[in-house]
């Protein structure tokens, strides 16, 4: 049963705690050759667009969930939107939970409209990534 | 660390803010994909993107939108002051498998000022061709 606009609202357990490291931005910050004074040293903010490594891992369980039959390398990015409450920083624990808001079936497309909300451990929402999906279906 | 912002009252609308060109070889796509953790072959397998009717390797929308806000965190010093961010992505980037690899230009224009918070229109050209479409960040100068 491929995804259909039925699978609107559906919405997935928050991912595992997600610990943002200091490392792990340092070197988020350099493969996008931004060598920004807040992205180094010992207490770094994140880049603003390291949201989505940790989306990632909710974009994760609906790509593998069986019932939609998404292929991983058949999506490609339609648009994305973060909306920030706060930065992340290195030590913040968080998880990613996602929502599909919106499917529409264009001939062999399939475009999903999802959110992301990242909260922090004491339930803070920190930020919201909301992105457009596409997933092209091999033809039968 | 010296993060200088801009004072609102010195920000107009139609300001322009320094430009910046990046390059991305193919050895900056790999490197985006371990530090992303997005192994989405197209990033990195002419074999699989050629298979879907791309060009051939493409970089991640993610690294090209994540660079292209460099302009305005280049320009407001602090990162924490970015509101939102948002991109369509338009156009792919192809990336040759060569030494010279692709250049990404980025510009950025103030669209709006209301008390602190301003907003920029981001433009991403590759190959003459607008990468990124409705590019948009909102920043709090004050915040």
């Amino acid at each position: 049963m491929p995804i259909s606009e039925a699978h609107a609202g559906r919405s997935y357990p928050p991912t595992p705690t997600y610990e943002v490291s200091a490392l792990k931005i340092a070197e988020f910050a350099a493969a996008l050759g931004d060598e920004n004074p807040a992205y180094y040293g010992d207490a770094p903010v994140a880049p603003p667009t390291f949201v989505g490594v940790v989306a990632a891992a909710a974009w994760e369980s609906m790509f593998t969930d069986p019932e939609l039959g998404l292929e991983l390398r058949r999506i490609v990015h339609g648009d994305q939107r973060f909306t920030y409450h706060r930065p992340l920083r290195a030590g913040d624990r968080v998880t990613a939970t996602l929502t599909i808001d919106k499917v529409r079936v264009r001939g062999g497309a399939e475009i999903i409209s999802s959110e992301v909300d990242v909260h922090d451990e004491t339930g803070e929402l920190t930020c919201t990534a909301a992105a457009t999906l596409v997933h092209t279906r091999e033809a039968a | 660390m010296s993060l200088a912002s801009p004072q609102t009252e010195h920000v107009e609308v139609g300001q322009t803010l320094p430009p910046l060109t990046v390059r991305f070889t193919r050895a900056t796509l790999v490197r985006y994909a371990g530090a992303s953790g997005d192994f989405n072959p197209i990033h990195f397998s002419d074999h699989f993107a050629t298979e879907l009717g791309l060009p051939g390797v493409i970089a991640h929308g993610m690294l090209t939108m994540g660079s292209a806000l460099r302009v305005v965190t280049d320009w407001i010093g602090d990162p924490a002051r970015i509101r939102s961010y948002s991109v369509r992505f338009s156009n792919p980037v192809a990336v040759p498998d060569n030494a010279d690899g692709v250049e990404v230009s980025y510009s950025a224009t103030v669209t709006t000022v209301e008390s602190n918070v301003v907003s920029i229109a981001i433009e991403a050209i590759c190959d003459r061709k607008k990468v990124l479409g409705a590019a948009r960040a909102e920043v709090d100068l004050e915040a």
